[in-house]
């Protein structure tokens, strides 16, 4: 009966330096299903998706305002970190690597996407964190993993699209490559990275042996398209650019409809969802034209027949093509942006949004987690730590430490949660 | 030893999204027994590129990719026989991996309850298009479909023409890893306790998770996000021999970019004083970069800028990913031994374990490989069944 047991990773402690996009994506997937995720940032340099210290503020803040405490009020940082408890240590200082191996002692997991040089910089690297602690599970992530020639090369989802393949495929096919407009490949990849800590964590429950795991971005990236590239491998062709069009369905893609910016997605994966589509476009001619009876002569004839689909669509209401084509079978739906995503029907039905209550940006509608387990409840979402938020209660209640020392901590820049820019 | 080797799956998955989930079970040591339609099998089967001389259905380089290390056997579920046979084998798993429409495993009398029933701590995978209820879940989808109405179109290509999908089957692939991670939250949370769970994956909704942060600031901001407009169209400058991306507007990397050029005094031209200032006058900067970076090929730019700190990308293509030194120091490239398509390259593991790496054991079966193998060695049927199973088209 859902909601009798306990949350599935209830009782595992992860202690992490997950920053930006794709280790937080992880480490917040941890901590939907249960686990307490203490993320550590320095005062000096907090995440970088808290969007930076005045005057120098990047990125989309609540009402548009920063407000006094911007680095708290970031959508970046506030869409991947909730059910996290946040604290800052000075890792330069030897006090606070102290602090953050006595955290390490008693956690399960450690997992960080920095840049490969930092953790060795640290003198944090796996054998270091064993010693105080041997059955700890470490994931490190930097973009080109933590060894080989690139390592030591700083990248994000911008670097990791071209260094993966995916932007030379991306574009219109007379134009040239393209990144996309949303770093995906950090999601994707942080996705990747909580699999693999679920299977250290299966292998852990098994023999007690933790594990360091090395991801690289790029590759996880390169898994997104191996048909392309065994492609290559087959016919020596590097396959070019072709916009939306597919070698496997015709027609295939984005169709203009009524308004601005309004399109449709179709695709057409049969002969016979061809004949169907042609009923619904009321198109007999089409439908019994023998050079588009076959995929191939679709895709011989793709002008023509893109020029036919586009002058049934560009009438109507995006949502009404879908109706009409979903109704025979055909997959449609209209191209979504941000804020429609959130009216999506499905979605809604599904209750895929949570509610958050976060205090000094007010409520908003948080994006859910891509599974759902029937037997397990589903944890409220609580917003995203502010800065240095829950120092004192996890020094105080896990480590143990006395006010006194909390508060000598604080005075000397090792913790707190109050701005210490690096210039 | 491998991770995942207590566990059985029973694949019962087609195309991209559910087989890479079973994909990810079998890789690190799961027995996964992937159960197809003995007509034909799964659909991608048909997807290229076909690498055999012969037999198409037996040598699709994307199955080839999608279901290393597992076995295969063939079931016809419409049949009685075939049925009863599936719930032995299931009878024997932990996990079940499944991507009928919403409905039809309780059709053929395999809805969760029931598998529950016999197995109490089963785990039920369901990938799906939309999610199990909804009012769209009867509702068809493709890749460019979920991309669509998740949002993530909306983003890609010029303000000017149509939105762009991402090429290749991203979305289901996220939603294969997603249903492996909430399938794997499940077996980490019975090893401590916990029962069998039914495991909804909505392909739609993994990939709107990609587009979390976009949908955020939509609502802090009151606008959604769009394409390109001029400016900077593509996200990437051309150079000599390609196209790098790079991102020079902080501080110190403005500087560090003009050292490279051998032209310091540029760093501290009064128009580009500040980041702010750089990003405004983004058509400027670009003007005075793009001749500089044409003298220069992408490997002379990603090697020369990437050392001191600067953030810049090759625009690699297949030809140059599959001879690229790191991944090949890595070793993300692994060559199947396939019985009909012979030796067959593709990325191997998706990310290396210190004590349980990924392992390429054996290549894709072949439809039916595994059947005598798996209905009479595991089950316990005698040969003669199996042959009469056979010529029924029950296998």
């Amino acid at each position: 009966m859902p909601g009798e047991r306990d949350l599935p990773l209830a009782g595992l402690r992860a202690v992490v330096f997950t920053q930006a996009w794709t280790g937080a994506v992880t480490t917040m997937l941890l901590a939907d299903m249960g686990a307490e995720v203490i993320q550590i940032e320095a005062l000096e340099r907090p995440d970088p998706w808290r969007g930076g210290y005045a005057p120098r503020l990047s990125g989309t803040y609540a009402n548009n305002d920063p407000g006094e405490r911007p680095y708290d009020r970031n959508a970046n940082f506030n869409s991947v970190n909730t059910n996290k408890q946040g604290i800052t240590i000075d890792l330069n200082h030897q006090e606070g690597k102290d602090l953050f191996l006595d955290l390490v002692r008693i956690s399960d997991i450690v997992a960080e996407n920095f840049s490969a040089r930092v953790i060795p910089n640290f003198k944090l690297e796996y054998p270091v964190l064993r010693r105080v602690n041997p059955s700890v599970i470490m994931l490190r992530m930097p973009s080109y993993g933590a060894y080989g020639p690139y390592a030591m090369y700083m990248g994000n989802g911008g670097t990791t699209e071209p260094m993966s393949g995916i932007s030379s495929l991306l574009g219109y096919d007379d134009g040239p490559p393209m990144n996309s407009g949303v770093m995906h490949t950090d999601p994707v990849s942080g996705m990747f990275g909580y699999a693999s800590l679920l299977i250290a964590m299966h292998h852990r429950n098994r023999t007690g042996e933790g594990q360091l795991i090395d991801l690289s971005q790029q590759e996880t990236s390169v898994h997104l398209i191996t048909r392309q590239l065994m492609e290559y491998n087959t016919t020596g062709a590097v396959p070019r650019r072709q916009g939306n069009r597919d070698g496997l369905m015709a027609p295939h893609g984005n169709f203009p409809c009524r308004g601005r910016d309004s399109w449709v997605a179709i695709a057409v994966r049969s002969n016979s969802e061809w004949r169907s589509l042609c009923e619904v476009m009321d198109r007999p001619d089409l439908a019994s034209d023998p050079r588009y009876s076959t995929l191939y002569g679709r895709t011989e004839h793709l002008n023509q027949l893109e020029q036919a689909v586009e002058e049934w669509t560009s009438g109507q209401e995006a949502d009404t093509v879908m109706d009409k084509l979903q109704a025979v079978g055909i997959p449609s739906a209209p191209v979504s942006n941000a804020a429609q995503v959130l009216e999506n029907p499905q979605l809604n039905a599904r209750g895929f949004f949570d509610d958050v209550i976060h205090p000094l940006t007010g409520t908003y509608r948080h994006t859910g987690t891509p599974w759902r387990l029937t037997h397990s409840p589903r944890k409220p979402r609580h917003p995203a730590p502010m800065l240095g938020q829950h120092s004192v209660q996890v020094f105080r209640n896990l480590l143990g430490i006395p006010d006194k020392e909390i508060a000598s901590l604080i005075d000397r820049g090792i913790t707190g949660d109050t701005p210490d820019p690096e210039e | 030893m491998t991770a995942l080797s207590d566990l059985r799956v029973i694949d019962l998955s087609t195309d991209v999204a559910g087989p890479f989930c079973a994909k990810l079970f079998a890789d690190f040591g799961a027995d996964v027994i992937k159960v197809e339609h003995p007509q034909g099998g799964d659909e991608a089967r048909g997807i290229g590129p076909f690498l055999g001389p012969a037999e198409p259905a037996e040598s699709s380089g994307l199955f080839i990719y999608l279901n290393t290390n597992k076995r295969g056997v063939t079931l016809n579920l419409e049949s009685q026989q075939g049925a009863f046979l599936l719930r032995q084998l299931i009878n024997t798993a932990n996990v079940v991996v499944e991507s009928f429409p919403p409905g039809e495993m309780e059709d053929m009398g395999l809805g969760f309850e029931s598998l529950q029933q016999a197995s109490p701590g089963i785990i039920l995978v369901s990938v799906t298009p939309f999610g199990q209820d909804g009012p769209w879940s009867e509702y068809q989808a493709t890749d460019i479909v979920e991309f669509a109405a998740s949002g993530l179109s909306s983003v890609n290509g010029l303000a000017s023409r149509e939105p762009l999908k991402i090429p290749g089957f991203e979305t289901y692939y996220q939603a294969g890893v997603s249903a492996f991670s909430g399938a794997m939250t499940a077996v980490c949370h019975r090893d401590l306790g916990g029962g069998g769970e039914h495991v909804d994956v909505s392909i739609l909704e993994a990939a709107a998770t990609i587009f979390g942060p976009q949908i955020l600031a939509a609502q802090h901001s009151g606008r959604s996000p769009g394409r390109r407009g001029p400016g900077r169209p593509t996200g990437l400058f051309p150079c000599k021999d390609g196209f790098v991306s790079l991102n020079v507007r902080h501080e110190p990397t403005w500087r560090f970019m003009w050292l490279f050029f051998d032209e310091p005094e540029m760093a501290d031209d009064p128009r580009f004083a500040t980041q702010a200032a750089r990003r405004e006058r983004n058509q400027e900067l670009e003007d005075l970069l793009i001749p500089r970076l044409a003298r220069y090929t992408m490997e002379e730019l990603f090697h020369g800028l990437a050392p001191i700190r600067i953030m810049v990308g090759m625009t690699l293509d297949v030809s140059h990913i599959s001879i690229d030194p790191h991944l090949q120091e890595r070793g993300l490239f692994v060559e199947s031994e396939h019985p009909v398509a012979g030796r067959v390259g593709h990325p191997g593991a998706p990310f290396l374990m210190g004590e349980t790496p990924w392992e390429l054991l054996h290549a894709a079966p072949t439809l039916g490989q595994h059947n005598r193998e798996v209905f009479t060695g595991m089950l316990g049927h005698s040969p003669r069944e199996l042959d009469r199973w056979s010529a029924q088209g029950i296998i």
